[in-house]
């Protein structure tokens, strides 16, 4: 079985359908490149497979679970890197790391392997807010993994990351079952086996990377 | 293993240590209530003879308006919102998060209460003792709760300062009574203290159970 | 719908027609008195809808029922313009009785509160992101207010113990009085109820017909990449 299962996902705010009717698997290790223009619904349908929002229509099973009845268990499993970083300025870069190994529940520990894996040991004691935006991205994907989560979601992570970050990025979703939205092609065909591509929230076509043409 | 109180009390040192270090909050909380209490002597014209029959109106307008802006910003800052849904896609419980910014507000503003009642006590002459100490902590534990909650909710909306008092008011207004009983009896007027403290603690019971309750729906979806 | 609207109509002048023509003239207040029975009919049904606001509210919650939401919404509103009703009458009624408009008895206090708490009911649906969000959030206002209530009543109550204030005049009601009551209490939750059917069709053909999304709604959808 497919560790994420979605059928007939929407999404609707008011009168606006901004997803309309979306299917989609994901196999256990596979990465999901998510393409589509700026509005086409990609961080709509992110938001709902990490569970951050619920759709107004369509199931979602992600691994075995149904996502919109056992959120609690899944978020356990699941990391999300979103578009705002929504980091603590205030506090450090370690600071942050540990605060939300508490709330996961993991060793503290995670936190400075977390920060070594994306680059950031050096700036470990740096607050947050002082750091760039690029590195706050990285802060934020190192958030996302603290607690080594099977499935990883990833909304557009390459737009604010500076250079290397491809190999960041691999390094990070290794041995994960992932789905990275992005609007950088050659990194989709990189990083990921398959792609699916939204326009005003319908998928338009989906594929391997070989298949994907403009 | 995840407890909800070590949940609550990581969520409120993290506010903690986010307000000492920036130190926003607190130093304008407490030019707020001494301006306050300026106006007050002029707007009342307070002498040694009213004093005491005012200082208590004052106190509670005061810290109405300081806990508006004290619970109010446990939740706006932009950047909060995107925090707040990082935080909630843990398996930390939507309850003890809450229940953590709850309290570090409280905290900020007992903070500012610091300021306020040794201010009314230089400025208006009335006794600042231990009686007049409690019903003001108890008031602000059920203040917390009920401010926090539905800044929470209208951090989410728009509109937010013409919805937040509109919800909060009605629901402090037990609070305000009760303790404005019985700051006025710590204050030298005559009533009933220990069933004025009695209900406070009742109101602090029910709203802290039903806000815990409440939480989750309104952090999460 | 429309022949329960004429009904409600019907029951209500039938009502009028017994509160002014058939119940005594009260001997201390005078004619003024003939407030007494719509404005205390009109906070019952007031009441009434909230607790029917409650009701839809815990169950959008329990079970996620759109239509427990709708019925919430209708009731909602129809429990506001009872309760506006009730205040205005009520202050009529005083200005002459006791001299002034308000006073901050219990009964006054906590139905000022009622009517603040449902119109931010009304303001948190208007301004929270439709369909999940305005539900969720009306259901804990609804919810908290309902509580809050008596509550505050009672914190009034026990406030006037120990500064008492005016007392109300309460005498027992003739035979005739009594009658009159309860024939346009029964009327005037009648209208509620047509009312607030009337209000849940509205909400029903609201909710199938979107309207588009005001300008000012940015914000409150995630943020897509710009």
């Amino acid at each position: 079985m497919s560790t994420i299962i979605a059928n007939g996902l929407t999404q609707r705010f008011g009168a606006d359908l901004a997803l309309d009717s979306v299917d989609l698997a994901v196999d256990a290790g596979e990465h999901l490149a998510v393409l589509g223009d700026n509005g086409a619904g990609k961080t709509t349908l992110l938001r709902i497979l990490a569970t951050a929002a619920r759709p107004t229509a369509g199931s979602l099973q992600i691994l075995g679970l149904d996502a919109l009845r056992d959120r609690r268990r899944l978020r356990a499993r699941i990391g999300f890197v979103a578009h705002a970083p929504g980091l603590y300025p205030a506090l450090s870069a370690t600071e942050n790391l540990e605060f939300f190994c508490s709330l996961q529940g993991v060793q503290r520990t995670r936190a400075a392997e977390a920060l070594a894996l994306v680059g950031l040991t050096a700036d470990a004691t740096r607050p947050a807010g002082l750091l760039s935006r690029g590195m706050q991205q990285r802060l934020a994907i190192a958030r996302a993994v603290l607690h080594d989560p099977k499935v990883l979601v990833l909304d557009e992570p390459d737009a604010s990351l500076d250079s290397g970050a491809a190999d960041l990025l691999a390094a990070v979703i290794r041995g994960r079952t992932v789905v990275i939205a992005t609007h950088d092609r050659p990194l989709a065909n990189r990083l990921c086996q398959r792609t699916l591509v939204l326009r005003h929230g319908r998928v338009l076509g989906a594929g391997s990377r070989l298949r994907v043409v403009r | 293993m995840i407890r909800p109180v070590t949940i609550a009390l990581a969520v409120a040192r993290k506010d903690l240590t986010s307000e000492w270090r920036t130190r926003e909050l607190v130093p304008a909380l407490g030019q707020f209530v001494v301006l306050a209490l300026v106006i007050a002597n002029f707007g009342f014209q307070i002498d040694s003879h009213n004093a005491a029959a005012i200082a208590p109106g004052v106190l509670w307008l005061a810290l109405v308006f300081a806990g508006l802006v004290a619970f109010g910003r446990a939740f706006t800052a932009e950047r909060e919102q995107a925090s707040l849904e990082a935080m909630l896609l843990t398996p930390a419980p939507a309850a003890a998060i809450f229940a953590g910014k709850a309290m570090a507000a409280a905290m900020l503003l007992v903070l500012c209460e610091a300021v306020l009642l040794p201010a009314l006590t230089l400025f208006f002459g009335t006794p600042l003792s231990v009686p007049l100490v409690a019903a003001v902590l108890l008031a602000t534990v059920g203040m917390a709760a009920l401010g926090c909650l539905f800044a929470a909710l209208v951090a989410q909306v728009r509109a937010r300062e013409l919805l937040l008092p509109l919800l909060t008011l009605p629901l402090w207004i037990p609070f305000i009574v009760a303790g404005g009983q019985a700051v006025q009896v710590a204050m030298g007027a005559s009533g009933g203290y220990n069933q004025a403290l009695g209900l406070l603690i009742d109101f602090d019971i029910l709203f802290v159970v039903l806000t815990s309750l409440a939480a989750r729906f309104v952090l999460d979806d | 719908m429309t022949k329960w609207a004429a009904a409600a109509t019907a029951a209500m002048l039938a009502a009028a027609g017994l509160i002014f023509l058939y119940a005594p003239t009260d001997a201390l207040q005078g004619p003024v008195q003939r407030i007494f029975y719509l404005h205390v009919s009109s906070a019952i049904a007031a009441y009434g809808c909230f607790a029917v606001v409650l009701l839809g509210g815990v169950v959008y919650l329990w079970k996620d029922s759109l239509a427990a939401d709708r019925l919430a919404r209708a009731a909602a509103l129809v429990g506001v313009v009872f309760t506006t009703v009730t205040l205005v009458m009520g202050m009529l009624w005083a200005k002459p009785i006791w001299g002034a408009f308000w006073t901050w008895d219990a009964r006054l206090t906590s139905t000022l509160v009622l009517w603040m708490i449902y119109a931010g009911y009304l303001l948190v649906r208007r301004l929270a992101a439709s369909g999940r969000q305005a539900a969720r959030f009306a259901a804990v206002v609804g919810i908290f207010g309902f509580i809050d209530v008596p509550v505050v009543h009672f914190s009034v109550t026990w406030w006037r113990t120990q500064h008492p204030g005016p007392v109300i005049v309460n005498n027992a009601l003739p035979p005739e009085m009594l009658l009159t009551f309860l024939v346009t209490m029964a009327c005037t939750l009648f209208l509620a109820a047509v009312l607030i059917a009337i209000r849940y069709q509205i909400e029903t053909l609201t909710d199938e017909t979107p309207a588009p999304a005001a300008v000012l709604d940015s914000g409150l959808r995630p943020e897509s990449a710009r």
